[in-house]
This record gives structure tokens, C-alpha cells and sequence, in this order.
């Protein structure tokens, strides 16, 4: 098992995504993403059975381009990494096969890392900035939490996280309120344009005094989402992209006054914002706006590398690599809902 | 000389085998596995600990449950991938018939929900493609039954065999759809409003006869506070409905309902998608429903949003017909 190069193929299948990334060590090679989601599309939200069919289909074609993309051949590669959770069983099973049959067949080490960090160290990428201690803003379609980062392959706490749905859903379950739909993050993010955020003054959860002492880094969007649905009961002639705008305004603020908080209390003056909503638009606005005003290091990933990808894995597989970790035992075991306590298996 | 491969997870048995075409070098498997991605790997690298030199993969295609059977076939594409070297697929059932010596019988494996997947052999030969049913379903055909429930499995160093002398297959044996149907395409979902009482009447006693609601009952359920409807509109007409109440934070589903010709496209998943979301707006802990014994339409509906059985009404549409009482969690 020779590691010289540090060439690390990464294969991500946690929902709907069939995405395979090469990296070199910090420097992005390849980045393949097969999407299931036009499919989902009809019926408004992912469907496990489905995901996991699109993923054995795609997943040979999706390894492919990832080599042609890179210009290698599979025997160049030295090692692998794999989303092992979280996510849905069946579709991230379909990855832990695939790259245990590559690894195995050709006597590399695997990696199993959890997808959460992963997309924290998708930030590693095309860059040679210090690493670490960072503070991460991770907001997707499953996850909203706030996280210290002191060692992407080992040392992540969790500061706080949502106490009820995660941002992203809020944004799936409004655009459906909105006839907008699925995904709903990037409809919002487009019909929001239009509209108005200052126009409806929608709430901001667990950000009242009270609520900051058990809740000081917890978000809650259940009231929000109840709150725009009583906003549009009652006003028949609302104007959508206000609505958008507003809904929108008040989930990048909340995200934003709490992660920049973080940072601030505990010192560490870099924040990271990662995950699928870090691709929508208005956040990234107000994100550079607050983080410049509160003299923070803001770090957001390109967009494509937001979303769920295979670099993101590839790239924590390359770190676990460059400082020597133990791969993960033959048979690694996908776990649907691991924390990010474990970033490697 | 070509070295094979062999690969099965399409039961809870997991098996791994490597023949050179004329005899088996390494064969081994492990039973009742909660997870053949985890013991998969570990049979292969022993296989490969006694031969290294593999010139094929072979892999059983099923039919069996999914995520166990894909885990298998995506180990196998990669593993061959990686190397270079051919892969192909086989009927998993096939694999059991082979050290079957009846004339006539059927080959079954467990396909969960109390169904088999199954295929029928007669002279050596399997008769059409495999197929899914109640292990009930077989008995009055009076052959003998063979498969899991008497410990038999795919042998996969029969794959070797059964690939020179059978149609390979290249996608999983999936037997079932997904538990999704199309889009409901052209329907439109609103409030349930007074007009719509009367066409709901309609359509409630095509659908349950005298055992469902008479009109008095309709008007009576219908409105409140605590509950919510919703309707179904098909070119302006009214084609299904259903409803749900709050009873001091436990959700009730009070009916859903769809017209017969509507059915399987996906009306009903999206009517209780929306009673599910009216309940959590609610703030309520857990949605409940009862649903007819029997009812294999709505029962998989159910269970694919995570409704789970917690007990059983004898009698509750009627003298002996009992209904299942299902519930899901919502916190
Ligand atoms: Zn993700």
C-alpha cells in the first residue's frame, strides 16, 4: 500500500446525488455528479427506492468520467474514500459496495468518512490556507448545525443544530406551500429575486433571551414554516416573491447571527459555510456583508462543491491520507444516521 | 484455465465461491446477515487469500430484497471494473434449482411483507421470468416448493453453469416497482369545501359500499376546527378526497378515499403526504389510521411513510371485518 502520490478517488451516494470526485492531495482532479433528482421531482420529495436504483445504474458510467476527467486510470489511484453515512441505507450501501469491490480488487486502502465533514473539507480544495480551527455553518437539506472544527479528520464538535426540521427542508416544505417545487432551495433562491425581504417580518427562532440560554447555537424553522403558512391563509393576495424574499431573508439571518456568534465567543476568527444551502444566493450575500463587518475569515465553497459531490469525499479521504490514519476495516458498515463525532470509520 | 468469481446476496445467506470452471477453489458463506455490505468484503478478501487471479465475476441478479441484492451487484461491477476483466449476471433462483432433481417444482425466496419471489421449473428449465406473490398462492398448484423456508440457497458455484447455458442478465431482477407511482399528472389538490359533499358521497359509495359513510355522517365529519380536508380535482370534477383530525395532539386519519378509475397514479400518496403535514403543523406527536385487513393497495402505501401496525379492530367495518391499526411517529 504505497500512498507517495496521495491520489484519492471519492465516491458519495447518501441521497440522490451519484458523485464521484478525484483529488491530489488539496487539489481538486475530477468532480462527476449523476443527479436522480428530476426524477424525485414528481414526487416532491426524495424517494429512498428510487435513489438506490439510480445509483447501481449510474454508478459505473459516473466512475468513468471521473478517471477520463482526471486523465488517470484506476491503477493510479492510491487510495479510496466513501460516504458511510449519514444518509439513506439503501442508496449509501450501493457506495460502500462499489468502493470496497475498488479497493479490494485492487489492494488499495479505504476510507469510510462521514458526509457531513466531508462537506466542511471540501474547503481544503485548490488552496493552501491553514485548515484548522475553523467554525463551520453547515446548512443542507438534512443538517443545520454549527460546528467546532479543531481537526477535520478527528476533532469536530457540535455547538448546536436544528431542534426541528433542517434549513434546507424548510426551504423544500415552503416552495411546496408556494407551488414552487422540489427542490425548493433553488426556486426560492430565483423567485426570491423579485421580491421584497424587509416585506413580511417573519420570525426568527430560539433568538429571543430566553430562548439563548439552553438554545444558544440551535436553530428552530418549525414556527417559521407555521408562520408563513398563516401568512398566506390569511392574505389571499399575498405577492409570492415577497413571501419568498421574506421566508428566505429570515432563514439566512438566523444562520448567519448565530454562526457569526459563534465565531466571535469562542475566539476563532474563521467561519466555514458548507452544505447544499450554502449554495443559495442571498445567504452568501449577507454572509461576506456580516462576516467583513465582524472581522471573520469567511470560507464558502464554490457552488458546485456545496451540494453534494464526490470531491467533498475525496478531499477528506486525501487529509485522512496526508496525516497517516488507519483506513477502515474491510467490511466497513454504512450507518444511516452517524455523527459527525466520527469523521472517519 | 478461466477463474470465476461468484458472488450471491440476493437472500440473508451472503456467499462467495471461486471455481476454475471445473472445480470449486474456494467456497464460503455467511448466514443471516443484518448487513451483506459488511460481510461481503471480508468472504472476498479470504477468497482472495486463496486465489488471487481471477479472469470473471459472476453475480446472482436476484430476484431478492433490494438493498442486500444491489450490494452484491455493485461490488461486482467495481470489482471487475477495477481489474479489467468481464462481469455478468445470473438469476439467483436459477442457482438453487440447479441442485434441485424434481421434475416439476417452484423455486422461492423471502421477499418481505409476508410475499415470495418466485419461479417455476419443469425438465431442468425455468418457465418464464420470476415473479412475486403469498407463498400461499403457490400451495394448490401441489409441486413441491423449494428455497429458503427449507434452507436452500443460491449456490453460487452453479453460476459457472447457468452462465454458459442461460441469457445473462445486466440489471438487478427487481420483480417490484418502487413503492412510488407516476406524478399525479393534471390533478389539482385543494380545501375540500360544502359543494364537494355531495360528489364525495358519490364517490364514497362506489368505493366502500354500505359500509362507508352515509351522507348524514359526511355533513356530520365534515367540518371543525380540528380538522382538515383536502380534495382532489381531476378536469373539474371532484375524484378524491380525505381528511384528518387532531384529538388532543394524536392525529386520526378520518378517510382517504379515491375514485376507482384514478387509482395507482399517485393521488393517494400525495393526499396522505399533505394529512401528514397538516399534522405536523399541529404540533401532534404521532398520526394514526385504520385500514381494511387485505387492502394491498393502501397497506405498502402506509408503510413506505413509515406507518407501522400497533394493533388490530375485529369488526370495525363491519361483522368480520377487521381493520389494522396502523401509527407513525411525528416527533
Ligand atoms: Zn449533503
Amino acid at each position: 500500500m504505497k500512498n507517495s502520490q496521495g491520489i484519492v478517488l471519492g465516491i458519495e451516494t447518501s441521497c440522490d446525488e451519484t458523485a464521484v470526485g478525484i483529488v491530489s492531495g488539496r487539489k481538486l482532479l475530477a468532480n462527476i455528479i449523476s443527479s436522480s433528482v428530476t426524477e424525485h421531482a414528481r414526487f416532491g420529495g426524495v424517494v429512498p427506492e428510487i435513489a438506490s436504483r439510480a445509483h447501481l445504474e449510474a454508478m459505473p458510467g459516473v466512475i468513468k468520467s471521473a478517471l477520463d476527467e482526471a486523465g488517470l486510470s484506476i491503477k493510479d489511484i492510491d487510495a479510496f474514500a466513501v460516504t458511510a453515512g449519514p444518509g439513506l441505507i439503501g442508496a449509501l450501501v450501493v457506495g460502500t459496495s462499489s468502493a470496497a469491490g475498488l479497493a479490494l480488487a485492487l489492494d488499495k486502502p479505504l476510507y469510510g468518512v462521514n458526509h457531513l465533514s466531508a462537506h466542511i473539507a471540501v474547503d481544503s480544495l485548490n488552496s493552501d490556507h491553514k485548515l484548522e480551527p475553523a467554525i463551520a455553518l453547515l446548512v443542507s437539506g438534512g443538517h443545520s448545525s454549527i460546528l467546532q472544527v479543531n481537526d477535520l479528520t478527528s476533532d469536530v464538535k457540535t455547538l448546536g443544530s436544528t431542534i426541528d426540521d433542517a434549513a434546507g427542508e424548510a426551504f423544500d416544505k415552503i416552495a411546496r406551500l408556494l407551488e414552487l417545487g422540489f427542490p425548493g432551495g433553488p426556486a426560492i433562491d430565483i423567485d426570491a429575486k423579485n421580491g421584497n425581504p424587509d416585506a413580511i417580518d417573519f420570525p426568527r427562532g430560539l433568538t429571543l433571551a430566553k430562548d439563548l440560554v439552553g438554545h444558544k447555537y440551535d436553530f428552530s424553522f418549525s414556527g417559521l414554516k407555521t408562520a408563513v403558512s398563516r401568512y398566506l391563509a390569511k392574505t389571499p393576495d399575498h405577492i409570492r416573491s415577497d413571501v419568498s424574499a421574506s421566508f428566505q431573508e429570515a432563514v439566512a439571518d438566523v444562520l448567519l447571527r448565530k454562526a457569526i456568534g459563534a465565531a466571535t465567543d469562542s475566539g476563532i476568527d474563521t467561519l466555514i459555510i458548507a452544505g447544499g444551502v450554502a449554495a443559495n444566493s442571498r445567504l452568501r450575500f449577507l454572509a461576506q456583508e456580516r462576516a467583513a463587518a465582524a472581522g471573520i475569515r469567511l470560507r464558502i465553497p464554490p457552488m458546485a462543491l456545496c451540494t453534494d459531490n464526490g470531491a467533498m469525499v475525496a478531499a477528506i479521504g486525501a487529509l485522512a491520507v496526508a496525516k497517516g490514519l488507519a483506513p477502515s476495516e474491510i467490511g466497513l458498515q454504512a450507518d444511516s444516521s452517524s455523527g459527525i463525532s466520527r469523521p472517519i470509520f | 484455465m478461466t477463474n470465476f468469481l461468484l458472488i450471491d446476496t440476493s437472500t440473508s445467506r451472503t456467499s462467495v465461491a471461486i471455481s476454475d470452471g471445473s472445480k470449486s477453489l474456494f467456497e464460503k458463506h455467511h448466514d443471516g446477515a443484518l448487513s451483506h455490505g459488511e460481510v461481503l468484503p471480508k468472504l472476498i478478501s479470504e477468497a482472495l487469500a486463496v486465489e488471487n487471479k481471477i479472469d470473471q465475476v459472476i453475480v446472482g441478479m436476484g430476484p431478492g430484497p433490494f438493498t442486500g441484492l444491489r450490494s452484491g451487484i455493485a461490488f461486482a461491477m467495481s470489482f471487475a471494473f477495477a481489474r479489467g476483466i468481464p462481469w455478468s449476471g445470473v438469476c439467483s433462483l436459477d442457482a438453487i434449482a440447479a441442485d434441485v432433481t424434481s421434475q416439476d417444482f417452484f423455486v422461492a425466496v423471502d421477499a418481505r411483507r409476508k410475499e415470495v419471489f418466485y419461479a417455476r421449473y419443469t425438465d431442468g428449465k425455468r418457465i418464464g421470468e420470476p415473479g412475486v406473490c403469498q407463498p400461499a398462492q403457490l400451495i394448490p398448484n401441489q409441486i413441491p416448493i423449494h428455497g429458503e423456508a427449507h434452507n436452500e440457497y443460491p449456490n453460487p458455484i452453479n453460476f459457472v453453469e447457468i452462465f454458459k447455458n442461460s441469457v445473462s442478465y445486466c440489471e438487478p431482477i427487481y420483480v417490484r416497482r418502487p413503492d412510488a407511482y407516476p406524478a399525479p399528472v393534471g390533478v389539482k389538490f385543494r380545501a375540500l369545501t360544502q359543494l364537494d359533499l355531495v360528489p364525495a358521497f358519490a364517490i364514497e359509495k362506489a368505493a366502500y359500499g354500505k359500509d362507508g359513510w352515509t351522507m348524514a355522517q359526511l355533513k356530520e365529519e365534515y367540518g371543525g376546527k380540528d380538522r382538515m380536508y383536502v380534495a382532489g380535482e381531476f378536469g373539474g370534477e371532484l375524484i378524491a378526497y380525505a381528511g384528518v383530525v387532531n384529538l388532543a395532539g394524536i392525529a386520526d386519519v378520518l378517510t382517504l378515499t379515491v375514485a376507482e378509475s384514478h387509482r395507482r397514479k399517485g393521488i393517494g400518496r400525495e393526499l396522505l403526504r399533505r394529512l401528514i403535514d397538516w399534522a405536523r403543523t399541529q404540533k401532534c406527536d404521532a398520526i394514526m389510521l385504520e385500514v381494511r385487513v387485505g387492502n394491498e393497495e393502501a397497506i405498502p402505501l402506509y408503510e413506505s411513510f413509515g406507518f407501522i401496525e400497533i394493533s388490530r379492530r375485529k369488526d370495525y367495518y363491519g361483522p368480520g371485518k377487521t381493520a389494522i391499526v396502523m401509527r407513525k411517529e411525528l416527533k
